[in-house]
């Protein structure tokens, strides 16, 4: 099995926009939707958007992964959301 | 340098860049630029940090180095007083959460 | 520096790291490129300015 850090963009991409659990650490797991993953230091970043609450963000340093399951698959909907906590105004730069 | 050697691998053929290759350029591309935004919207925020050896610990994020090994922080709060200007170890922490 | 420097590359760093980001990034380089390199210098100057201290001293995850 590679270490998570060494996979590769494409690898890394297939998580995108999904629900995911990340395992970290000492058996520190955490859930969200993946906003990206950092080719450089393979860092997570997962996005929480919960009712009547800010969204949140957490960056889970590459090193740290040391496994990430996709719990459930995003849509178009959830990307679009996602990306409006990142760029309110300019969501569309960001469009594949 | 290091950083592109850990970038690339060996494997990866270096004359002429095939479609296949701009395809992986693309996605390089897209996940950086989304992970340096989320950098750019971290800054000025209260972050909590999660780190190594059950430590957790909150401040204000200032910067990070673009290879993503240290983090400028200001008002740490450490569990012996405030710090008011600190650099953190990225290999001492684990994740690093706030709200926007 | 000018393409035609006779300087060896080891001797233009500026300019491997320009070749690097190339074959990284693709037609999108100068754009991370940039966007690095504001990065950066924000952390530069508020390192220069702010003279932060590691924390802790001694690190965590040796």
């Amino acid at each position: 099995m590679l270490r998570w850090s060494s996979r590769s963009p494409r690898h890394w991409h297939e998580f995108v926009n999904h629900e995911v659990c990340v395992t970290a650490g000492d058996q520190q797991r955490f859930e969200g939707r993946v906003f990206t993953v950092d080719p450089v230091s393979a860092s997570v970043v997962l996005v929480s958007v919960q009712e009547n609450e800010c969204p949140s963000v957490r960056v889970i340093l590459g090193h740290a992964v040391t496994d990430v399951q996709i719990l459930r698959r995003g849509t178009e909907e959830t990307e679009r959301q996602m990306k409006s906590v990142f760029l309110p105004d300019r969501a569309q730069d960001l469009s594949a | 340098s290091p950083r592109f050697l850990a970038l690339c691998p060996t494997s990866v053929p270096s004359s002429s860049s095939s479609s296949s290759d701009e395809e992986e350029q693309r996605l390089r591309a897209e996940l950086r630029e989304r992970f340096l935004r989320t950098l750019l919207l971290m800054t000025g925020k209260r972050v909590r940090f999660d780190m190594h050896e059950h430590v957790r610990v909150h401040a204000r994020f200032g910067a990070s180095d673009i290879d993503v090994l240290n983090l400028q922080v200001s008002d740490l709060e450490t569990p012996l007083g405030v710090q008011r200007e600190a650099l953190l170890r990225c290999q001492d922490v684990i994740a690093c959460s706030f709200e926007v | 520096v000018s393409w035609r420097s006779s300087l060896p590359p080891s001797e233009r760093p500026g300019e491997r790291r320009t070749a690097e980001m190339k074959k990284l990034y693709g037609k999108d380089a100068a754009k991370i490129q940039g966007m690095e390199a504001a990065m950066q210098l924000t952390f530069d100057r508020n390192c220069d300015k702010k003279q932060p201290k590691y924390w802790p001293v001694i690190p965590l995850n040796l």
